[in-house]
């Protein structure tokens, strides 16, 4: 009865983690073509990913994105978070629901009226635009993080900082910033990843100049199904584990997602 | 002993890790229509062997028979016991009637003779009329009524209680206190309950077994337990003790220190040290029989009794006088406390 | 009020990013999907919804969809029950390693995923290769290019999101209660049909919602593992959007895709209510 349960979860995760495990083995076929099994070993794909300018670029633009993204949504997370968690006022509800809409929809239906929206003022293809749509899509995810922990903060302690004479923002800075910088960072770690690994939008807002990795990697698909692309996976794959781990360090993951 | 319902022999459980035993090698039984109670303070073992008898948790080696018939390879669901679980358990998706008719419903009961049965269940459990109520639309009371109904419409040969008591209130847990022991008593089933409430055991149960660290230190009424405690852990367990050290001098008799002679019940040889105890309250003002005088170090005044520590040499006594409106002793004064023999309690040789 | 200041102050800049990248978005998706134009917003018109009503193809591409996101539901959420279920139930130490990986694929991009499938289920993939290298067949069996491989891939992508929803859904389970059931004496099959199943429900109702809408939403896996040949309102939307540069039809098909999914969210309500009462 055991035996056959654990079977059965095992052929489940083996289906789960399917792709990541493919992908791994044949990022390392010699072969210049897709093909199975491997014939023999060798770096070969990572060396050339590693040479092509275009992925490299691409690495870049994905990274600097993320980056600006992740401490944008970050700081506007905490503000929203402060507001909605701290004080009481007219609207709050219908902002607390308004902050979580894009949950709600579709993002393929989003990317389409981002695209409206960024085409006239000429941010298509644009650093400005594409920052604009992640942020579109992470700020829901940081408020959310952020609300919980600063929830978690036991309003006492900061009255009790009060009391000992702190001013409200030497207690924000003080007491409620360190004590909500797990959330912080967790938030921002995800808006990164959001960014980072988002194509949905992405597709439909950037082109050449501002192309991030998954859009590059999905044009290139498009076309070759190389395990050069098995080798750049591995390089995301990583990425997102070492993420992976630091989120779990922080907070959780469960509570993260 | 009258006919054996349930017992347990050697019963052992090491759970898998874990380096000591949870539960060390306990034998105990029940006649038909007793309430056991399984004492002791948290983590000895009371949940795991109540979860062994269920079926719940499976024995590392011992028996468990019903009827002198061994249960361990019936799987909980073929069992025939009933459970009260500490949180209740109840079916939060059913209503209170459909939560009682589940056992029913598992048997194969007829609708008709369900209903029968579950508005019986009800009025037995002061619930009538509330049948048809979400089971979280019920007051804590309520809910532990609720899932005494369940456990019991299913005609049970056992009914097992674990911590039956712990989720209500001071004034519901002495209404319920007496209402478990009516029904009970009323429908005659057999029941083994788990508390660490010294008072709910004294009260509920016709035997006590009081385990300390997975092992049983006694089983016995309640008279016999806090009366003629066995081990100084069970002496100390329930109620509170004045323990002394003495040598033996004749039959019944010890030579204490600050007594003098101090005569007591239990048979002991000559010449052997002892362990004794007194209970606080048992002491008197005046020399009895038993006397002790000494100098009063430390005295509280707490309404209805008064607390108060009196010393002679090497050898301290906690007495728990009635108190009244007239002179009481004070700090500093000298007293002479006074106790009958059958209140002095030969717990075991000394260490 | 000094602390009127202070929240406006706090409010601000989400407010802003809020209109800037939901709200005026979706205005805008609508204004267009009634212009006259096809790249700006002017005139009114019902062409769009017309012509997209009244081709047959696009009827088509909407049942492909709903098709597509009934199925990919069903299955990720019946393959990702198990383990959403002993997830929740597990006591051991592991269960926290096995949560991360049940979960971790959601943070690799759907990109490289879809590539992980399109090595596993392509022609010269992993099952085509192992099975033609045990010569157990010699043409390759059709498993991608076409919407066999697409739903594989989508249940897989989203199942983690299924997993996810179903063990936060899972709140009324706990093992008291099915230790109470068998204790009343319902067997193993019992306890799970009468106890375990009811009361993860509510949990497997929201995966299974989750998971439609980012299924009937979806366009990258669609695409590359369709090969072309799977037509779901994603890849229409798309391809109005960036290859036709139809962006009024692109509007129209998107508000019909909200309309679809609006009706699914209703009707998820309606048996949501129905499963608590
Ligand atoms: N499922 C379990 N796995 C491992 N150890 C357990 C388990 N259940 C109980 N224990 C251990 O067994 C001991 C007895 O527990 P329990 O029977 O619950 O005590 P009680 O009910 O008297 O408080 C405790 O030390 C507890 O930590
Ligand atoms: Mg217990």
């Amino acid at each position: 009865m055991k035996a056959i349960r654990n079977i059965c979860l095992t052929l489940l995760y083996l289906f789960l983690l399917a792709p990541i495990i493919v992908v791994f083995i044949v990022s390392f076929d010699t072969r210049q073509y897709l093909a199975f099994p491997p014939e023999s070993w060798s770096f070969g794909s990572y060396t050339k990913v590693f040479a092509n300018e275009a992925f490299i670029a691409a690495f870049g633009r994905s990274v600097v994105i993320g980056l600006v993204v992740g401490l944008v949504a970050v700081a506007i997370g905490m503000l929203l978070s402060m507001a909605l968690v701290r004080y009481k006022f007219r609207g709050r509800d219908t902002i607390g629901f308004l902050v979580l809409a894009p949950f709600l929809v579709p993002s393929i239906v989003l990317a389409v009226g981002l695209m409206l929206v960024l085409s006239p003022m000429g941010l298509l293809d644009s650093y400005a635009g594409i920052m604009l749509a992640h942020l579109g899509i992470t700020v829901p995810y940081t408020v959310r993080t952020i609300t919980m922990s600063l929830m978690a903060v036991d309003r006492r302690i900061e009255e009790a900082a009060m009391v000992h004479g702190a001013s409200p923002f030497t207690v924000f800075r003080r007491i409620t910033l360190p004590l909500v910088s797990p959330g912080l960072i967790a938030g921002g770690v995800i808006a990164f990843l959001i960014s980072f690994d988002e194509a949905t939008i992405s597709l439909f807002i950037v082109s050449i100049r501002t192309s991030t990795l998954p859009t590059e990697i999905y044009r290139y698909l498009e076309y070759s199904t190389d395990p050069q692309i098995a080798a750049l996976s591995v390089v995301l794959i990583l990425i997102s584990v070492a993420v992976v781990v630091l989120v779990e360090r922080l907070i959780g993951l469960r509570k993260a997602i | 002993m009258t006919e054996r319902h349930v017992s347990v022999e050697n019963l052992v459980k090491t759970y898998p890790g874990a380096a000591k035993p949870s539960v060390d090698d306990v034998s105990f039984s029940l006649p038909r229509g007793e309430m056991l109670a399984l004492l002791g303070p948290s983590g000895c073992g009371k949940t795991t062997i109540l979860r062994m008898i269920a079926g719940l948790v499976e024995p590392s080696s011992g028996a468990i028979r019903l009827n002198g018939r061994e249960v361990s390879g019936i799987p909980v669901h073929k069992r025939n016991m009933g459970m009260v679980f500490q949180a209740y358990a109840l079916f939060p998706h059913m209503t209170v009637a459909e939560n009682i008719a589940f056992g029913l419903e598992m048997r194969g009961i007829a609708k008709a003779d369900r209903a029968a049965k579950v508005a019986r269940a009800l009025d037995l459990v002061k619930l009538t009329g509330l049948g048809d109520r979400r089971t979280t639309q019920l007051s804590g009371g309520q809910q532990q009524r609720c899932a005494i109904a369940r456990s019991l419409v299913i005609e049970p040969e056992l009914l097992l209680l674990d911590e039956p008591l712990s989720n209500l209130d001071a004034k519901l847990r002495d209404e319920m206190r007496d209402e478990i022991r009516e029904i009970q008593g009323r429908t005659g089933v057999t029941a083994i309950f788990v508390t660490h409430d010294q008072d709910e055991a004294l009260s509920m149960a016709d035997r006590l077994a009081v385990m300390s660290a997975g092992r049983l230190e006694q089983i016995g009424t309640p008279r016999q337990i806090f009366d003629r405690p066995e081990t100084e852990f069970v002496a100390s367990f329930i109620g509170a003790g004045n323990f002394l050290n003495g040598r033996v001098t004749g039959a019944g008799e010890a030579a204490v220190d600050g007594f003098g002679t101090l005569r007591f019940v239990g048979d002991a040889a000559v010449g052997q040290d002892v362990r004794l105890m007194v209970r606080p309250h048992r002491l008197v003002m005046g020399g009895a029989a038993n006397s002790f005088t000494g100098t009063v170090e430390h005295i509280v005044y707490r309404g209805q009794i008064l607390t108060m520590t009196v010393r002679s040499g090497q050898t301290r006594l906690q007495a728990d006088l009635h108190t009244h409106a007239g002179a009481l002793p004070e700090k500093g004064q000298t007293v002479t406390l006074g106790v009958a023999p059958e209140d002095v309690t030969f717990i075991g040789r000394a260490a | 009020m000094r602390d009127r200041g202070l929240i406006l102050a706090l409010l601000i800049p989400g407010l802003l990013a809020m209109l800037a990248t939901f709200i005026l978005p979706m205005a805008w998706l609508l204004r267009a999907s009634f212009s006259t134009s096809t790249m700006m917003q002017v005139g009114f018109t019902l062409e769009h919804y017309r012509a997209a009503l009244a081709d047959p193809f696009y009827w088509k591409v909407a049942l492909n969809t709903l098709t597509l996101g009934l199925t990919v539901s069903a299955f990720a959420v019946i393959l990702g029950y198990p383990i959403a279920l002993f997830l929740a139930r597990t006591t051991s130490r592991w269960r926290g390693v096995l949560t991360a990986l049940a979960v971790a694929p959601l943070l690799t991009s759907a990109v490289v995923r879809t590539y992980g499938w399109m090595v596993i289920l392509g022609d010269r993939g992993v099952i085509n290769g192992t099975l033609q290298s045990l010569s157990i067949i010699d043409t390759p069996l059709r498993l991608s290019n076409n919407s066999f491989g697409a739903t594989v891939a989508l249940v897989e992508i989203l199942m983690p999101y299924a997993i996810l929803a179903m063990l936060a859904g899972f709140g009324r389970l706990s093992t008291q209660l099915e230790e109470a059931a068998a204790m009343l004496g319902a067997n193993p099959l019992r306890v799970f049909w009468r106890i375990v199943l009811p009361l993860s429900l509510p949990g497997v109702l929201t995966g299974a919602l989750l998971v439609f809408v980012l299924a009937i939403s979806s366009f990258v896996t669609p695409r590359l593992m369709g090969g072309g040949r799977v037509f779901v309102l994603g890849t229409e939307v798309f391809s109005e959007a960036t290859v036709t540069l139809n962006w009024s039809l692109a509007a129209a098909l998107s508000v019909m895709l909200l309309v679809l999914f609006s009706s699914v969210i209703v009707i998820y309500q309606r048996a949501l209510r129905r499963l608590e009462a």
